[in-house]
């Protein structure tokens, strides 16, 4: 029995050995000098040319289209009136009366990270580069929207379009990405662009790259020593952060314990559990918002699609009695445990929206009345805030504001009353009856409901479908949760769901222009279910008003007046027809660590939007400050 | 040697009839695959950014020409037989145009070590203490091994992974939980790099150990106790052979033999990847690969990680059955 002690007592000294085994977090590159942010693991991590789908989403977010890219122009969500930036161009875009032309003015002295100064021709090559690789992204886009270029001088590009498009620029305007500028000189030597991993990729960002893991888990930036050559050096001044390492940091629970050993700075996003657990565990947790719900509201709007296109979800009055039967509290309880920011509107309640449509549009939204059939009902409640506040301010005390006007701004301006009685008598109006507790359709069938989810993927969104199919099964509907899991998408698409918990609604944030999601919502679009309907659009939503809409907003300057007229209009005509149940913007939660960053973004100074993964996330990077003198 | 060439050819016959029926339904598996790839790409390319919905179908028509996706299912399966047999299995289309090689390649070498090292470590601690459990029955010690080894073992590996990360990354945080090496650190055969391995993979390692212990511990231990009980144990005890003689050489030795092929049978399937554990612990191998592959309907993917799962776990079976010959002589032959 000698040899098990001794197997025992080297148990012991192994595991007490254990410290001894520590190394440094990242290897030469000193702690205090570098960000981490959470990333994507990469199956192909060689691969750094963002104008090939070659990378799959991994290559592109992992610091590719936040550090090293550049493009005309980004609308910041979160920029407030600076929301519009200019980047590599001079000023906005330069349209002629009837839209067919677009004039460009560049900035001059930026220059690629290998010394090779911007120029017209790299815009004008990676144009046509990407109009003759029809596999290239955004090659589409070109090929449909350019008839020709001109390049007057160094420093100009003219846009002859094919046809009016007063939304060309969008092309070139940064909300999560855009069609970012090539460098001409690499580019121009290269067989087959669509084949080239651009390995390693020249730079028109601040950052270049330093390394990466071949495994995919890790790429990390340096910054560059000519910064100042750069439109972020050039608008936002010296970066603190030398190094920006973008790491695929594991499952979620892997992911909150990194950050509380300080291994992780920005976290993507989590679970709400996954954010207060930091919030209230660690002392250097920071986050959009100081106290409940931490969280950012992303310009994404997830709500409840119906498919139009399939009975009874073409009856307006069914989609209708279908949300009056929902207790929107329980739903916010159930998917964000109450930090949800509610939207009656079919536009995320975030960015310059509030001030823009929320507010302006609460007296309409009041004195909105529907028809039941057998009488009008009024069924907005503009106080759902301050329920919902008095529903967390046990848990979460005083953190919870108190202020009517805040509250709103954080939990949303309102939502529709739970109102069984009128979304009985709307079913009954559309030829629905009741047998005992159940619901019978016209012809005498049970009304049954598929309620797709994508499932673990996003589990706030699949956690907000069961418990509005659980308010609709209690009502006496036959309501299931479908979980689609990666064919989500497919089946969204060619129109195989009945109702889905998803968002067909993303808005530029900092701007209101809805065209961003409203051009695709027109009928010329609409494809037959079983064909694959163009993003966006999902629900096959058809309305000549729509259209109208949306035709007099494509003869609209970007920045005109009635942009946001029209977007009035549209979010009026969406509440009436209800062809999707808006329910709340995609609350992201992503929290930071301030032991060795400060200054990160955050509701009382909104700089910039917090998902690392979103190219608007330069902001951010170039604004931190060192916590420890040793990195500035 | 005659019986034993023809015993030989009809196992190879058999190790062949597999890989052909395993590869064949791996194939139409993964084509029958609701998941498509074009529409997975194109999700990709417009989920966030600005989307000209003229654009969609164009991009659509590009990508499946590009992928080559087009073609009956029958030529598809030929021109994949086509590639297997020279170690071609196409593009990746989550990563094209890099091979499905290239990215296997990348992947294979952390699985293979982490699992086969994983394995050893349970195969020989738990016949190790499975085997003293056996012969030491009324040891209290053992007694208590074999009660943590068996309330370990029904415990799902995901769970078990989960609890280490918490242990050994929050509560005591002294190994890393997330990756295969440090950071910004050239591979290489360095003591900085190696050293690195083994320490990311320790946690994902003993997540394995602690998992696997369990079922060698469990046979290993039944079967000592079968054989201690036999006659010729009985008359070595009886003759005054030493303890130690006795357990090693009359007893462990004879009860290995099914272990023996349980470790190799076992060892086939490390190609196959440790797709909980890599998922856990963020390790870079196959098996996380594989999950990726099966959520973008990369099919090219996805069958090139279980075509060599598939001839690996043959290709050990079939080792095994021209190995057993040799080792027991009670097999016999023809």
């Amino acid at each position: 029995m000698k040899f098990l002690r001794t197997i025992a007592v080297a148990a012991v000294a192994s595991l007490l050995a254990l410290p001894a085994l520590a190394q440094d977090f990242i290897a030469g590159i000193p702690r205090n000098e570098a960000l981490i942010i959470q990333g994507t693991p990469a199956q192909n991590a060689d691969w750094f040319n963002v104008w090939a789908p070659g990378g799959g989403g991994a290559a592109n977010v992992n610091g590719l289209q936040q550090l090293s890219t550049d493009t005309f122009w980004f609308i910041n969500p979160e920029g407030g009136p600076k929301a519009w930036q200019n980047a590599l161009a001079t000023e906005p875009p330069i349209y002629n009366d009837d839209f067919t032309q677009m004039t460009v003015k560049l900035r001059e002295g930026v220059y690629w990270s290998d010394g090779v100064e911007f120029t017209a021709d790299d815009v004008v090559y990676t144009v046509q580069t990407l109009m003759d690789h029809p596999g290239m992204n955004w090659a589409a886009a070109f090929g449909v929207n350019v008839a020709s270029m001109e390049q007057p001088d160094r420093n100009t590009v003219i846009f002859n379009l094919k046809a009016p498009n007063a939304r060309f620029h969008a092309l070139f305007t940064v909300r999560w990405n855009a069609a970012w500028i090539m460098p001409k000189h690499v580019f121009e030597k290269v067989d087959d662009p669509l084949a080239y991993n651009n390995n390693p990729p020249i730079s028109l960002g601040a950052y270049v790259l330093h390394s990466y893991d071949k495994g995919g888990n890790w790429t990390i930036w340096k910054l560059r020593d000519d910064w100042q050559r750069t439109t972020i050096g050039m608008d936002w001044g010296q970066p603190q952060v030398k190094y920006v390492v973008y790491r695929a940091a594991g499952n979620p629970e892997a992911r909150v314990i990194e950050q509380r050993n300080h291994n992780l700075d920005v976290i993507n996003d989590i679970a709400p559990e996954g954010m207060f657990s930091i919030m209230k565990d660690n002392p250097t947790g920071a986050a959009w918002l100081s106290g409940f719900p931490y969280a950012h509201p992303d310009p994404t709007l997830p709500s409840v699609l119906f498919n139009t296109k399939k009975a009874p979800f073409d009856n307006k009055d069914v989609r209708w009695a279908l949300a009056l039967l929902i207790d929107i509290r329980a739903v916010a309880l159930g998917s964000y445990r109450g930090a949800a920011n509610l939207s009656a509107l079919a536009t995320p309640p975030t960015g310059s929206a509030p001030d823009d449509y929320f507010v302006p549009m609460q007296d309409w939204l009041t004195n909105f009345e529907l028809d039941t059939g057998t009488r009008k009902i009024k069924p907005y409640d503009p106080n759902i805030s301050e329920e919902l506040a008095k529903m967390v301010r046990p848990q979460w005390g005083d953190q919870i504001p108190t202020d009517p006007e805040q509250l709103k701004r954080v939990f949303g301006f309102g939502w529709w009353k739970q109102d069984v009685q009128a979304a009985t008598e709307l079913l009954q109006k559309a030829g629905f009856t009741k047998q005992g507790n159940r619901w019978m359709k016209p012809d005498g069938t049970p009304f049954t409901i598929r309620v797709q989810v994508e499932g673990d993927a996003i589990p706030t969104l699949a956690r907000a479908g069961t418990a509005i199919a659980q308010q609709w099964s209690q009502a006496g509907i036959d309501a299931k949760v479908d979980v689609a899991g990666p064919t989500n998408g497919q089946r969204l698409g060619s129109g195989d769901f009945e109702t889905a918990i998803f968002w067909t609604i993303e808005t530029w944030g900092g701007h209101p222009d809805l065209s961003f999601f409203l051009d695709s919502y027109h009928s010329e679009f609409i494809k037959p279910v079983g064909e694959l309907q163009p993003p966006r659009n999902l629900q096959r939503w058809e309305d000549p008003r729509l259209d109208e809409i949306i035709e007099r907003n494509r003869k609209v300057a970007f920045d005109s007046d009635e942009v946001k007229a029209l977007g009035q209009d549209f979010l009026k005509l969406a509440v009436e027809e209800m062809p999707m149940i808006p329910l709340m913007a995609y609350n992201k939660f992503a929290p930071f660590d301030t032991t060795y960053w400060t200054n990160y973004p955050s509701i009382d100074n909104p700089y910039s939007a917090s998902g690392p993964n979103w190219s608007n996330i330069r902001y951010m990077v170039v604004s931190l400050k060192a916590a420890t003198p040793a990195a500035q | 040697m005659h019986g034993f060439l023809i015993y030989v050819l009809k196992r190879l016959g058999q190790f062949l009839f597999v890989v052909f029926t395993g590869v064949t339904l791996a194939f139409l598996i993964a084509h029958f695959s609701p998941v498509d790839p074009i529409e997975q790409t194109v999700s990709l390319l417009t989920s966030f950014g600005n989307t000209d919905p003229r654009s969609v179908e164009l991009l659509r028509e590009s990508l499946r020409e590009l992928y080559g996706t087009d073609g009956s299912l029958l030529e598809q399966y030929f021109t994949f037989w086509g590639r297997v047999l020279t170690g071609d299995f196409g593009p990746s289309l989550s990563a094209f145009p890099t091979p499905v090689s290239t990215v296997i390649g990348r992947a294979l070498p952390w699985t293979v070590g982490l699992l086969t090292l994983a394995t050893l470590l349970a195969w020989t601690i738990g016949n190790l203490f499975g085997a003293l459990a056996g012969y030491f029955r009324n040891n209290r010690f053992l007694k208590g091994v074999g009660v943590l080894v068996m309330s370990m073992q029904p415990i799902p590996t995901y769970i078990v992974g989960l609890t280490l990360i918490i242990v050994f990354g929050y509560l005591w945080p002294v190994l890393p939980i997330s990756g295969g090496a440090q950071l910004n650190l050239e591979p290489g055969f360095t003591w900085a790099y190696i050293s690195s391995v083994l320490v990311h993979g320790t946690l994902p390692a003993l997540t394995l150990v602690c998992v696997g212990l369990g079922g060698w511990f469990i046979s290993m231990r039944s079967l000592v106790s079968n054989i201690v009980t036999e006659d010729h144990v009985v008359y070595a005890e009886l003759a005054g052979v030493r303890g130690r003689t006795i357990f090693s050489q009359y007893v462990a030795r004879n009860a290995m033999l099914p272990q023996v092929t349980g470790l190799a049978l076992t060892l086939g399937h490390v190609f196959g990847g440790a797709v909980i554990v890599e998922f856990v612990f963020n390790y870079p191998g196959v098996g996380k690969l594989l999950i990726a592959g099966i959520y973008a309907g990369d099919y090219s993917l996805v069958l090139g990680v279980t075509t060599i799962a598939i001839i690996a776990v043959a290709a050990a079976m079939f080792l095994i059955d021209i190995l057993y010959p040799l080792i027991d002589p009670r097999v016999k032959l023809g």
